[in-house]
């Protein structure tokens, strides 16, 4: 009995600790933004040095950037004093920043610090900045970089030697300045620049961003605090938010969790949830359109399936595959086919010409069967029916690889085997890791040449496995998508399927060219482009996805679009 | 024992140099780099990856032979220098240093709670053999160690925090760690990794006690007249200790490898379980070694500390 009874205080015991800890009081985050995210973390706040997109954004938080965008592409001035006044050849850009901004130390933030940045930091051989290439122009077929020069305090220059109608947005928009005074002292040390506390702390932005760096536990959460000098604070007041918090959790369900029980304030949303946060009182659901696009890429080099190289063929395969179907079934209704690498927002997209495949009347199967026979794949028996083979006869069976772990993806692979199936085409699914895709299947080299396999090692260069096509997805910059060039052109440094198009070659060129500074005629060659590509097929435009995010209703001053985010410091509590 | 001790850690060494060595030459073969993480952002801006891959590699060294690589963080290792992270800018043993509290928080408190309940149940089970708490206490172990650890922690969160509202939906690492705040915020995440955990202990010891309380010296004890509690708590738990105490070692050694993990993971808690989970995908080579040494090393000791204990526990038992 003395037994019984010491157990059962010791369980009563056990059970007044976990009683007593329920009840402690509940942290309440009433003027904290905090975001959830399961999409990783950041590797550095050290931007110069980041080449994801997390780094980019954390450190974004504190320093704001020459200007930014709205939901409806219009230039939105931060840094800048004034509109960039461009040359009437095109080759100067002239900068002014404002006069009121400083660093932590006081220290007034000049044109110096910008020119510096470029010169010292961006364009130098010791600090390997990633994307240099965003600043070099070709010259005499090779890449030099562009040439930064002080006005006044206020005032750079940037001199090109070249015309590039989108390097403002592609570059100059987003450029941010280090101070020249505290990075001069790290010059040429690769390691102590990488291991700067002022860098990695982001003690230095002053009155740069609407917050100020305070802490960030890796994997766990980032965060900020208001900065009452921001420099926008005069026109437009000091952000609302005391933090603003980025939490990264470890899965998606544990993030929906945390949206569902109030714990965050805002948070992505998988198409599945959609329908039950929309239920939620408490929570506003905005669906906005996204950069991101789905695609099926065909292996147009020697270890590809020969009929790839054949734009009809492309056509026939294009033609099959329902793009209603990838938009309803797999992205639940929040996407919309795509025909080109034009998202719909672009200022540049246009339908007028461009063959819509994969959506009626160019979804048929019929069709897909009449043009493989004209290309020699196939032929009718004596019933009428179709039967699709090689140029050998015998019955085609080709492989589509995608990355293991992307539900989109995969679910898409087993829409597409489906469909090709009614062709008659036996679809080998290969799902493998996304490091195996790329080094075993995007990477080429020419099998007897020496050194390192590169996304496109040449017209005659193969991958390690053998592979007909691929599920991938890519990302737009829908004003000045230009940059698609690395997939589409012959020579471009992504395209690991092995297009080559002349007339491709030659409308980037363009659209890239003084020709294209006018923007009425940048809409002509971009809309050339996506009939050119269109008809051409090189590969299947998919869709383009929809993002979903979830926001307590009580957060007010949102302006839903494309660029949802870009006036955050105005967003408020009710 | 003295002798036995230093030629045990003079192994102990030896292993650590092993699981060094074997690890950073594996990590260094992998096909993978550390800047492929970057591709979609990068083919996003349109920019050549193979130019930034070129770029961060040299930024980091990793271009150079990986004889080079060796030497050079050996050398820094013996000198103090664990080097930097390359996923999370930082030195990895400040990295390491934030962190590992959050483990051994969650992983002593959810040993101490499966080792408690796990033996009071398990002896209590035996001595009430075929009783309807030995039935009850059978059913809920075998279902404590069926549960998956993910499974029961979303349901926790599902039910005791969306639904009731008790308690946040992940751990706050604001709190201050001496708090009820903290107390709070663990109750879940040491509930779900202290389940499977205690179930398992509640048969171990169930069943060593089982064994004991047949043996002839509690026959022996009880003849002369030894009180129950005593001839329980004194002779037969004390000999069914044995097996127990290593498997609980084993545990510890386990889940401080990473066993933890996924109760991080579940929870949100930076504990080392996603620091060096997270390291491995992101190709951080430095974190990945030192997370591993750090781990083999542990694994070693506890082993040492676990032989040293059976001389305490069972005193016929000599290494000299």
């Amino acid at each position: 009995m003395k037994k019984q009874l010491t157990a059962l205080g010791l369980a009563l015991a056990l059970g007044f600790i976990l009683f007593g800890a329920a009840c402690a009081p509940q942290r309440q985050a009433r003027d904290q933004y905090i975001s959830g995210t399961s999409a990783g973390d950041a590797e550095t706040l050290n931007w110069i040095l980041a080449a994801d997109s997390a780094s980019l954004s954390y450190a974004g938080q504190t320093l704001d950037s020459l200007a930014t965008y709205n939901n409806k592409f219009e230039v939105q001035l931060r840094h800048l004093a004034k509109p960039v006044e461009v040359s009437p050849d095109g080759l100067v850009y002239t900068i002014t920043i404002r006069d009121d901004l400083h660093w932590s130390d006081g220290v007034r933030v000049t044109a110096e610090d910008y020119v510096y940045t470029l010169k010292s930091l961006m364009f130098s051989d010791w600090l390997n900045f990633p994307y240099k290439g965003d600043w070099q122009e070709q010259v005499g077929g090779q890449p030099v970089f562009v040439k930064p020069e002080v006005v006044n305090a206020t005032t750079f220059r940037i001199v090109r030697q070249t015309v590039d109608p989108e390097f403002f947005d592609n570059a100059l928009i987003g450029l941010t300045p280090y101070p020249k005074h505290i990075a001069q002292k790290y010059e040429g040390n690769v390691k102590a620049f990488t291991e700067a506390e002022e860098f990695n702390k982001l003690t230095y932005t002053g009155n740069l961003g609407p917050y100020k760096f305070k802490d960030w536990v890796r994997n766990d959460k980032y965060v900020v605090a208001r900065n009452p000098e921001f420099f926008l604070g005069k026109e437009d007041g000091a952000p609302f938010f005391t933090e603003r918090i980025i939490k990264i959790f470890g899965t998606p369900a544990a993030t929906m969790a945390a949206l569902e029980a109030g714990d965050i304030t805002a948070a992505g949303i998988d198409p599945a949830q959609v329908a039950k946060f929309k239920s939620k009182a408490n929570l506003e659901v905005y669906t906005t359109p996204d950069t991101g696009y789905l695609l099926l890429a065909y292996n147009m080099r020697d270890n590809g399936w020969e009929g790839f190289r054949d734009p009809r063929v492309r056509q026939a395969f294009s033609v099959t595959v329902s793009k209603k179907q990838v938009v309803e079934q797999i992205l639940l209704g929040f996407g919309e086919p795509a025909f080109s690498f034009l998202p719909k927002p672009s200022p540049w997209y246009t339908e007028e010409g461009v063959d819509k495949y994969g959506v009626e009347p160019l979804y048929s199967k019929d069709k897909a069967r009449e043009t493989l026979i004209a290309a020699g794949y196939g032929a009718r028996g004596a019933d009428g029916s179709f039967r699709l083979s090689d140029k050998g006869g015998k019955p085609l069976k080709l492989v589509l690889a995608t990355n293991v772990g992307n539900k989109t993806r995969e679910d898409t692979a087993a829409l597409i085997q489906q469909e090709l199936s009614d062709l008659g085409v036996e679809v080998e699914l290969k799902l493998v890791p996304w490091p195996t895709l790329l080094n075993n299947y995007l990477k080429n080299k020419v099998p007897s040449a020496a050194g390192e396999a590169q996304f496109n090692s040449g017209p005659r260069a193969v991958s390690q496995e053998r592979w007909d096509m691929i599920i991938i997805g890519f990302s737009s910059n829908p004003i000045a998508p230009s940059g698609q060039e690395v997939f589409l052109t012959s020579s471009g440094g992504l395209n690991f399927w092995g297009y080559n198009s002349a007339a491709v070659d030659a409308l980037f060129k363009r659209v890239k060219s003084a020709e294209a500074v006018s923007p009425e005629n940048r809409k002509k060659l971009y809309a050339e482009l996506s009939r050119v590509i269109a008809q051409d097929q090189p590969v299947n435009f998919l869709a383009f996805q929809y993002g979903n995010t979830g926001i307590q209703k009580r957060v007010k001053g949102i302006e839903p679009g494309i660029n949802m985010g870009y006036n955050f410091h105005r967003w408020f509590y009710e | 024992m003295r002798r036995y001790i230093i030629k045990r850690l003079l192994y102990t060494l030896l292993i650590a140099w092993g699981v060094l060595t074997i690890t950073f030459v594996l990590l260094r073969l992998s096909p993978s780099s550390p800047a492929d993480k970057y591709l979609l952002n990068l083919t996003a801006r349109g920019q050549d990856i193979s130019q930034v891959i070129a770029s961060i590699e040299a930024r980091y060294g990793l271009n150079r032979p990986i004889h080079e690589q060796y030497f050079q963080y050996v050398g820094s290792l013996v000198r103090g220098d664990w080097g930097w992270s390359l996923s999370t800018s930082m030195p990895v043993l400040e990295l390491l240093g934030r962190h590992w509290v959050y483990s051994f928080q969650l992983i002593l408190l959810a040993t101490i709670v499966a080792v408690f309940l796990g033996i009071l149940i398990g002896v209590y089970s035996a001595v009430r053999q075929y009783s309807r708490a030995d039935y009850i206490a059978t059913f809920f172990s075998f279902v404590g160690i069926a549960l998956p650890n993910f499974w029961l922690g979303i349901m926790l969160i599902l039910i005791f925090s969306v639904k009731l509202g008790w308690f946040k939906t992940y751990y706050d690492t604001a709190l201050p760690i001496l708090s009820l705040d903290n107390l709070k915020a663990l109750v879940l995440p040491v509930l779900t990794l202290s389940t499977g955990m205690m179930a398992g202990y509640t048969r171990y010891t169930r069943s060593a006690t089982l064994d004991n309380l047949r043996k002839d010296f509690v026959l022996f004890a009880r003849s002369k007249g030894v009180p129950e509690r005593t001839v329980i708590l004194r002779h037969v738990l004390r000999n069914a200790m044995l097996p127990i105490v290593t498997i609980i070692m084993f545990d510890l050694g386990s889940i401080v490898f990473g066993g933890a993990y996924l109760t991080e993971i579940i929870f949100g808690i930076p504990g080392l379980g996603r620091i060096s989970f997270n390291a491995v995908f992101a190709q951080d080579y430095p974190v990945v070694v030192a997370v591993t040494l750090i781990g083999a090393l542990v694994v070693l000791l506890v082993n040492l500390i676990t032989d040293v204990l059976y001389t305490y526990l069972d005193p016929r038992i000599r290494y000299d």
